[in-house]
């Protein structure tokens, strides 16, 4: 999934649709994030390229609501909403994610097996 | 383990004579019924007649059924037709139907008899006949296509007469034009359907779609082409389908031949009876029943030898099931097949046996239903078994019981056999089993897991890698969650215990299922409670197979570092629920199991590094701190500065360390423990001195190696490190008498026990009561268990058991001459002089010649030395030789570490001189005595035994293959260590 800035990116994605659960007066998702263009991505470990910034999937909440949604650890968040992940920090990435105002939120993410299984359907 | 492979080695075999029993059986069944029936047939060319014949037999019940047949045929038939027209789905369905066809042709002319009768009951039977008639309506209607054709011409008969004329087909002589067409359509599309999925699996797909409509259809269908996909269910049937291709043919010829009655067997013998020209109409019914059990006992049969696990065959299947299955096994290679099976329907099987029958089959699941029993009987003319490709193609045929009889003879074939394991995983079969785990159906997803566990055994990682690659981990969690299937619990835990096994699998095993594994199968079987119902007693673990894979799972993936074991630690209630079930273990004096076993490794393994890794570590680290200004600290820098042993910082620590300790002791036996407001829970429980009596009951009463070991160990790694839980354990371990019990397992035969212990005995040696009593009552047994100049060792331990003795008693002589001296008095010093001048290991050579260095700095010693004819060279030739490498030889560090230790090769340099031990290495943590381990652990490390907790590979296999890994982690740990800043993390 290494890429070329300014070059566009192919990669097979899948939709996630994660409605938020309320917890008090948070929203939460039940994931967490990590890498971004401001932080260190040698020590990504779910990045294949270990030049890739982009917002990865680090834990995911057993039984909520991300899992519940299909989303995996080791998952790269492409869009969310619509909005880019592949270029911004960290905190961008966190608050695009965590807008109280949004109840759900619609990711496109890509991830190893998929690819792989592309490649493969292709392949055969 | 063993003795299950054994088991169902030997199940496996006598089930399969017992197919082959049967199978004659009911060939020979099958022929007379064929005679019967062709007798009849001519007798009663028209239905009306068979109708009347049953009717006259005065088997009322079997001509309900047959009635009910009939009615269900006509609606099937209307389906099955619209089906082959519309939908391809439909159609291989049809397909597998058309496999039974050969054998059902012999049926059908019994059928024809019954269409008659079928005709006039229609009505009454309809409503009964749903379930169970379906099937044998079909069949049914195949008979009748000879006589049906006739009746074919009416609108019901139309259906049956599609049903028939595939049968005629296949049967030879029945066929009608309209029959004949239909029949060629399905088996045309059948063919198709085949070729499709094996080339694309992607076509069953298409199958599911219909699923809904498959259930439909084989509903509708049921009467003509629902039962067809039953037959495919049968394993035998699901092949025939291919046999359309590869087997299939024979049938149709056989049909034709199959007249040849023989006499029945047994149970056949009463079959023969009824199926006489009267009964006809009972035998339908009986079929059907018949038929579906076979069928489903053919699925059964094919899972009990497929997998090692088939229960289902033994217990769920009837005795008649079982034969049923042999015919089908059997049957395929003759012809006659068609025969027998109608034999079975004649058989004096009655309507009733065969619901019974099914109810046994229904646990199969839909496939003793969706069989015709007959039908699958009769096919099988040539049968072969499918090649691997094609049995991985069927994995995604529409048809679900084609699915799991495909699974579960993946299964079988790959139960030991590491090359299919490996063909499974190159022909992509490894994903589809994994997405066949969210299959809603349970016998679907029970065998892929049964397979996916075969699969991930072994050493071959590549395999545990590729189910883990298609997500085949979380999607085996989900299953949990879903499942109360105790037997598809066994099995994804099993398969999780399986990839445990493989290091870079283990974080990936915390990620997704740590928590559930912990919540569905670890709180529950440990009889933990997390708020105890105070009215009831409090409830003792349950050692289950499930229990005993998570543990073992978990036991794996705790090795795995710092991070997993924060991770462990942190997971709720998983450390109560381990305390709890080792506590039950204890109550019923349980203590041997493999659980137990796997228990007391993750506890041991959660210990290791407690003290510094534990949140708010620090602050008992100062407490302790606090302490030591308090009451000896001063002193403590004093000597530090002193150095007292020729300025050698390590010893003068050690020294201080144990003046320390010895004041906080007398503290302690007085009264010191702190006092909690509220009940330790979760990872505070592993460092609670409550844990010593815990402890020292295991060592006390478990005869299981590999447990005493990893207890000793959790002592060893809870007494290490010096932060205040640290000291009131190794208190606790005297006042609770652990140290006579410790004394005594250095008895012990096994090795890895005696080093376990010994190393445990050199931490809590850092409590100065503790030295003194260590130093009088275990010096004669540590003693022993150095090799002498004869024998390398009366048990002949290995070097780094040798090591572990050594570096024990040199600590425990240092800064004690009354230690020293006692270990005169053992005759040790010729043991060490022997090792220090002619061991083979340079490791056991450096710890006995400084032994003998700090021996004879005791100058009070050297009196009592000379006398014994000892003289300064045998103590100091052997430093002299030595110098340089003294430092690691003197390392009397305290081990916490039973897990992987973090080894680094470069230790043994810094080992070198000891004064870099104390700060250096502890400098960070503040620990001056930890890191001491370091330098053990380096002799430990190279034990592998270290990390006996970890790899227990499953069994399901078979043995051991995955067994011994070792030290990995240590490495794990360093790196864990190393890290430097957290990348950012944020919960969203």
């Amino acid at each position: 999934m290494a890429f070329v800035p300014g070059q566009p990116v192919t990669a097979v994605v899948q939709r996630i649709e994660i409605h938020k659960l309320r917890q008090g007066d948070n929203l939460i998702l039940g994931f967490s994030i990590g890498g971004g263009i401001d932080q260190d991505p040698t020590q990504n470990p779910f990045s294949e390229d270990k030049t890739d910034k982009g917002i990865y999937v680090t834990r995911v909440t057993e039984g909520g609501p991300a899992e519940v949604a299909g989303l995996q650890i080791g998952d790269k968040i492409m869009q969310v909403n619509g909005w880019d992940m592949t270029m911004v920090t960290h905190d961008q990435a966190r608050k695009r994610l965590t807008k109280r105002n949004e109840e759900v939120v619609r990711l496109l993410v890509t991830r190893q097996s998929l690819q792989k299984a592309v490649q493969q359907s292709m392949m055969s | 383990m063993d003795d299950y492979d054994i088991r169902s080695a030997a199940s496996i075999l006598a089930s399969v004579k017992e197919q082959e029993a049967r199978f004659e059986r009911l060939t020979r069944a099958l022929e007379e019924e064929r005679r019967n029936v062709s007798l009849q047939l001519e007798r009663a060319s028209q239905p009306d007649r068979l109708s009347i014949c049953n009717i006259g037999n005065g088997q009322p019940l079997a001509t309900a059924w047959q009635q009910l047949v009939l009615q269900e045929q006509s609606p099937s038939n209307q389906t099955s037709i619209a089906m082959m027209q519309e939908p391809q789905e439909m159609v291989e369905e049809t397909v597998t139907v058309e496999e039974d066809p050969g054998t059902p042709t012999s049926h059908v002319s019994i059928v024809t008899s019954e269409d008659g009768t079928t005709r006039r009951t229609e009505t009454k039977v309809t409503k009964m006949v749903k379930t169970v008639t379906t099937r044998t309506v079909r069949q049914v209607p195949l008979g009748p296509d000879g006589l049906p054709a006739m009746d074919g011409s009416s609108p019901m008969g139309s259906y049956t007469d599609s049903i028939d004329r595939r049968y005629l087909k296949n049967g030879e002589r029945y066929i009608t034009p309209q029959a004949s067409s239909t029949l060629t359509r399905s088996y045309n599309s059948y063919n198709d359907s085949y070729p499709e999925s094996h080339e694309g699996q992607y076509r069953p797909y298409l199958g599911h779609d219909g699923y809904g409509d498959l259930s439909d259809n084989y509903g509708s269908l049921s009467r003509g082409v629902g039962y067809r996909p039953r037959y495919a269910y049968v394993p035998g049937s699901a092949y025939r389908p291919d046999d359309g291709s590869f087997t299939l043919p024979s049938r149709r010829d056989n049909y034709g031949p199959v007249a040849q009655p023989q006499v029945p067997v047994g149970s056949n013998a009463d079959l023969n009876r009824s199926q006489p020209e009267r009964f006809q109409p009972e035998p339908y019914g009986l079929e059907d029943d018949n038929r579906s059990l076979g069928v489903d006992d053919e699925g059964y049969e094919l899972d009990p030898d497929y997998s090692t696990v088939n229960r289902r065959t033994s217990a769920g299947v009837p005795e008649r099931g079982r034969p049923h299955k042999g015919r089908g096994y059997e049957e395929p290679m003759e012809p006659e097949m068609v025969e027998e099976r109608i034999p079975y329907l004649h058989g004096g099987y009655a309507a009733p046996l065969a619901q019974p029958e099914r109810g046994s089959m229904a646990s199969i699941d839909r496939l003793g239903k969706r069989s015709p029993s007959i039908d699958s009987i009769r096919k099988d003319p040539r049968w072969r078994d499918p090649d691997l490709p094609e049995v991985i193609a069927m994995l995604s045929h529409p048809i679900d019981p084609v699915k799991s009889n495909a699974a579960a003879y993946l299964q079988h074939l790959c139960y030991e056999n590491d090359k299919i394991k490996k063909d499974v995983r190159h022909l992509k079969g490894i994903p589809i089993l994994v997405g066949l785990l969210d299959h809603p159906k349970p016998e679907v997803h029970r065998k892929a897991c049964g397979a996916l566990r075969n699969i991930s055994y072994g050493k071959d990682n590549e395999n545990k890698v590729a189910i883990k690659n298609c997500d085949g981990i979380p999607a085996l969690i989900r299953l949990l969650r879903k499942t109360n299937d105790m037997e598809v619990r066994e099995l994804i835990t099993g398969t999780l215990w399986n990839l445990s096994s493989y290091e870079p699998l283990k974080m990936v095993i915390i990620n997704h299922g740590l928590q559930t594994l912990t919540n569905e199968v670890i709180i529950p079987h440990s009889g933990w409670e997390s708020e105890p119902n105070e009215d009831s007693k409090p409830r003792d673990a349950e050692w289950t197979t499930v229990f005993k894979n998570t543990s073992g799972c978990l036991r794996n993936v705790s090795s795995d570092g710092a991070e997993a074991r924060r991770r462990l630690r942190e997971c709720d209630g998983l450390v109560d629920a381990l305390l709890h079930a080792l506590q039950s273990a204890v109550g019923k004096k349980d203590t041997d199991n493999k659980s137990v076993e796997n228990c007391v490794c993750i506890m041991r393994n959660l210990s290791y590094h407690v003290h510094k890794e534990v949140p708010g570590a620090d602050k008992y680290q100062e407490l302790d701190a606090g302490q030591t200004t308090g009451t000896g600290g001063s002193q403590k820098k004093k000597k530090d500065d002193a150095g007292c042993f020729g300025g050698k910082k390590a010893k003068e620590e050690w020294f201080n360390q144990g003046k320390k300790n010895g004041d906080l002791d007398r503290n302690f036996d007085t009264l010191d423990l702190p006092k909690r407001s509220e009940a330790a829970k979760g990872f505070e429980l592993l460092y609670q001195p409550d844990v010593v009596r815990l402890y020292l009951s295991i060592l006390t009463e478990s005869q299981n190696f590999n447990t005493l070991e990893a207890a000793a160990g959790a002592l060893q790694n809870l007494s290490a490190g010096n932060w205040m839980w640290s000291t009131y354990i190794r208190a606790t371990v005297r006042k609770e008498r652990g140290l006579p019990v410790l004394v005594e397992l250095l008895q012990s035969d096994s090795d890895k026990v005696v080093r376990a212990v010994s190393i445990a005995l050199r931490n809590l040696s850092m409590d100065r009561r503790n030295k003194d009593l260590i130093g009088s009552y275990a010096m004669g047994e540590l003693v022993r268990n150095l090799p002498s100049r004869q024998q390398r060792s009366a048990k002949n331990l290995e070097e780094d058991t040798v090591v572990a003795v050594l570096n024990t008693i040199h600590e425990i002589i240092t800064d004690s001459s009354e230690n020293a001296r006692s270990l005169i008095q053992t005759q040790g010093i010729q043991k060490l002089v022997a090792i220090s001048k002619s061991s083979q290991s340079p490791r056991e050579t450096k710890a006995a010649s400084h032994i003998l260095q700090m021996i004879w700095s005791y100058k009070e010693l050297r009196n009592a030395l000379q006398k014994d004819g000892w003289n300064k060279s045998h103590f100091q030739s052997v430093s002299a030789a030595l110098k340089g490498s003294k430092g690691p030889a003197g390392r009397s560090g305290y081990d916490d570490s039973t897990l992987p230790l973090v080894e680094k090769s470069q230790d043994n340099e810094k080992s070198g001189s000891r004064d870099m031990i104390p700060m250096d290495e502890l400098g960070p943590d503040g620990y001056s005595t930890i890191d001491h381990r370091d330098k053990e652990r380096k002799y430990k490390s190279s034990d592998p035994s270290g990390d006996a907790s970890e790899k227990e590979p499953l069994k399901n296999d078979t043995n051991r293959k995955n067994i011994n890994r070792s030290n990995r982690a240590s490495v794990n740990l360093v790196d864990a260590r190393d890290i430097k800043p957290q990348p950012v993390d944020s919960w969203v």
